[in-house]
């Protein structure tokens, strides 16, 4: 199956990275960069799912 | 202090735009949902499913100095509790402001029971540590 529970260790940095994102507050396009976060000193929390238009 | 809650799957972020539209389950969503198409990101935090190419469902916390606090995977057919979630952010919340303490596995809220200095005296003294 998968090798769940994740590549990276509790206690590490994680890599920055950047995606694009839709962002339903301002019904636009976007993008989400970890840099940022760290430098408006906020709190991350990554959701991932399996699919849009799915069930749960 | 709040935590800014990223929602991430393989859907490009047209998808997430249309699907957004269209569910009025979501109508409420107010967090930006970001789109992993190639599954990177999903392989870098090891929650890609190889033989799908979807992700599972994990969450992952991270510091306002970028640092891994906590994982939690769960396979495709449950889905997460958010009081769980909720109990965990409050919880690295609590010890980022407090190094000397630690949260038991009954902590649900501020003002609970910590654990404060665990260390050689607390040894085989945990009961009376949380009862006191």
């Amino acid at each position: 199956m998968s090798e769940a529970a994740g590549g990276l260790k509790l206690g590490t940095r994680v890599p920055d990275f950047e995606l694009e994102t839709y962002d339903p507050v301002k019904d636009d396009f976007g993008k989400f960069r970890l840099q940022d976060q760290i430098a408006q000193k906020r709190w991350t929390a990554l959701f991932f799912y399996p699919a849009d238009f799915t069930f749960v | 202090m709040g935590c800014d809650i990223i929602t991430i799957s393989a859907d490009t972020k047209f998808v997430h735009l249309a699907w957004r539209k269209s569910e009025k389950e979501l109508a409420a969503v107010r967090y930006p949902m970001a789109a992993d198409p190639t599954g990177r990101l999903a392989r870098m935090f090891g929650v890609h499913d190889e033989n799908s190419g979807l992700s599972l469902r994990g969450t992952f916390l991270i510091n306002p100095e970028g640092t891994l606090l906590n994982t939690e995977v769960n396979f495709y057919n449950l889905g997460r509790n958010i009081d769980e979630l909720m109990r965990k952010f409050k919880a690295n919340l609590h010890m980022s402001r407090k190094a000397n303490e630690a949260c038991p596995s009954k902590w649900k809220d501020e003002g609970d029971k910590t654990l404060v200095n665990p260390g050689a005296k607390m040894v085989g003294k945990v009961h009376e540590a949380l009862a006191g």
